[in-house]
């Protein structure tokens, strides 16, 4: 089999790399990631990616956060089972507050969770191969293809107005 | 901002970070001996009790639970800004989101010393906490109190986290544009941020999931600070309208300090293209929304009073408005209330000076309004014989002037350090063009 190249191509607008983007995934070469200064929703589009998980993490973290909250203000309120003024020592109204700030703390704990799973975030090997001006006004194609279609992946990139200035092997 | 490209709004952006001028450091040295006094105070009341203070029979709540709760109140329009209106999709939002989120997280930290302020004993501030000891002692999640303490340490780690989501992309911009120990530092704090389209497939979720989260319990939070007082049956306290009026309150007082910092913001690092005129009267005319608001709810509780017939409730309300504390209640209508309506103005909303003084007005209003809230019903509620009158003590005001030079202090070392506007956003709003962004 022979070996994969890496071709990372600098676009200096969305639209352009939005149209290279479109133009690779017609093309027998494999678009093999993107990186852009912001979100973009042409190039998301383009990309037709699937919608994240990190709210399944959110709401697990939301469940858990609730019941963990709830049952600690149940838990305490039974430690000292002495009624006051007539009042339920299991009191469903006020725990709910309790319940509630849980919820949202822990949903945003499962949040980050998720982000940085989903994401994996640290990461920090993609900055081998990586242009620093993706993160101010250009935007990055990387595009791989066997080793001797390499030429021929990198002029596509070029004609696509892109800048080809960096490989990977 | 058609006329405005990607590599403008970086290169604004990072020169905020240059090395400092001289100016800066004389500023950062006044504040830090503000500081420092607030710290002496602080610690001068840990050594001899805290008897130091004005605080007390029958007014035991004094300026250090007023502080709190303005500082919980200036949290909130960082919160406002960067969650609401992002769900809004107000895209005006963006060039001030960052320092507002930053500016919610130093507040939250600055109210949250204070309970530990007022306890005295602040070595057993632990006690506040769930957890299994020998005095078979817990909390009390049936008090407000014990509420508090969960919804402001909530509101902590939520806010400080999703600025922290928030600065990712830009932490990696300051990566990609720096050398030696800062690049090394910016590229431990980035995580690696490449911008990798998966990267930002799962951000952009995690962020409306933040933004989501965050703005119930903004609501909350304040709502909670608000049954510290209306769960007690003290009159002036004692009142279904007190969560939306403490809301309203916080958000107005939090968008008038947006205005106050921001505006000088915009002059020291030549932000004007970015913060522009628009963006500040959109912040203007927010306040006048919740200068109404809080407008109502003064009215309100005249009208509440009267209607109740409650003899000890319209006289706590009387007394508010002739007795010893007129003049705190009186800048605290003006101030909150009639001052913000020169905002009606088109003139007055799009002048500079008008809105940076304007914005002082509502910050000391808003104080006083905590003050009359808390000082005033406790000072004059049900028995004539136990009424009395408290001032703030000379340590109070030392550590209430702490608080205030803490705040700008973390404020000025985080606009030398940190991109103080999201280049991120700032990039996104001007893509989808300048109708938006306004």
């Amino acid at each position: 089999m022979p070996a994969r190249r890496y071709v990372l191509g600098s676009f200096k607008g969305e639209s352009e790399a939005t149209l290279a983007i479109e133009a690779l995934k017609k093309s027998s070469w494999e678009l093999d990631r993107v990186h852009t200064p912001f979100p973009s929703h042409k190039i998301s589009e383009a990309l037709k990616g699937k919608k994240s998980r990190v709210g399944y993490f959110t709401l697990m973290g939301g469940i858990i956060g609730f019941l963990t909250g709830f049952a600690l203000a149940v838990y305490t309120a039974v430690q000292w089972n002495i009624i006051v003024s007539g009042k339920p020592v299991v009191a469903w109204i006020p725990f709910l507050i309790v319940g509630f700030e849980f919820t949202i703390l822990f949903a945003v704990f499962g949040n980050v969770v998720g982000l940085l799973t989903q994401a994996r975030l640290p990461e920090f090997d993609t900055l081998k191969v990586y242009d620093p001006r993706f993160s101010g006004e250009y935007f990055g194609i990387v595009a791989t293809c066997d080793e001797g279609e390499e030429q021929k992946l990198k002029d596509f990139l070029t004609n696509m107005g892109g800048e080809v200035n960096a490989f990977e092997g | 901002m058609s006329e405005i490209t990607y590599q403008d709004i970086d290169n604004t952006v990072l020169a905020s970070l240059r090395r400092p001028s001289l100016p800066y450091w004389l500023l950062i040295t006044v504040l830090f001996l503000g500081v420092l006094i607030g710290l002496g105070c602080w610690l001068y009341q840990i050594f001899v009790g805290v008897g130091v203070g004005g605080q007390n029979s029958p007014v035991n709540w004094g300026t250090y639970l007023i502080n709190f709760v303005f500082w919980v109140g200036i949290a909130h329009s960082g919160t406002l800004i960067s969650a609401i209106l992002h769900l809004f999709r107000a895209g005006w939002r963006n060039p001030i989101a960052r320092a507002a989120e930053t500016m919610t997280v130093f507040a939250v930290c600055i109210a949250g010393l204070f309970p530990f302020i007022h306890l005295g004993r602040v070595w057993l501030v632990y006690y506040m906490l769930p957890y299994p000891n020998q005095r078979y002692l817990w909390p009390n999640f049936q008090s407000p109190l014990v509420f508090d303490v969960v919804a402001i340490s909530t509101y902590l780690i939520v806010s400080s986290l999703f600025w922290y989501t928030g600065l990712l992309p830009d932490l990696a911009t300051v990566r990609d544009r720096s050398e030696g120990v800062r690049k090394k530092i910016f590229r431990i704090l980035s995580l690696g941020w490449t911008g990798h389209h998966e990267q930002w497939r799962h951000h952009t979720r995690a962020y409306l999931f933040f933004a989501a989260l965050a703005t119930p319990l903004v609501i909350s939070v304040h709502s909670v600070v608000s049954w510290d007082f209306a769960l007690g049956i003290v009159p002036g306290w004692h009142s279904t309208i007190f969560a939306p009026y403490f809301v309203a309150g916080a958000i107005h007082s939090g968008l008038a300090m947006v205005l106050t910092l921001m505006i000088p913001l915009r002059k020291i690092f030549h932000y004007e293209r970015f913060i522009t005129r628009d963006v500040l009267e959109n912040v203007a005319k927010t306040i006048v929304f919740t200068g109404l608001i809080v407008g109502y709810a003064y009215l309100l509780e005249y009208f509440i009073a009267w209607y109740s017939g409650n003899s000890v409730e319209q006289e706590t309300f009387r007394w508010r408005a002739v007795g010893e504390y007129s003049v705190e209640f009186w800048i605290m209508i003006i101030c909150n209330s009639l001052i913000p309506l020169l905002f009606f103005f088109k003139r007055i909303r799009r002048s500079v000076p008008w809105l940076f003084g304007i914005s002082i007005f509502v910050n000391i209003g808003m104080w006083y309004e905590r003050f009359v809230i808390i000082i005033g019903s406790v000072a004059h509620d049900f028995i004539p014989h136990a009424w009395g009158l408290y001032a703030p003590s000379a340590i109070e005001i030392g550590i209430l002037l702490g608080s205030f030079s803490v705040f700008f202090f973390l404020f000025m070392l985080f606009a030398k350090h940190l991109p103080s506007v999201s280049m991120t956003e700032l990039k996104e709003a001007l893509l989808k063009g300048a109708t938006h962004a306004r």
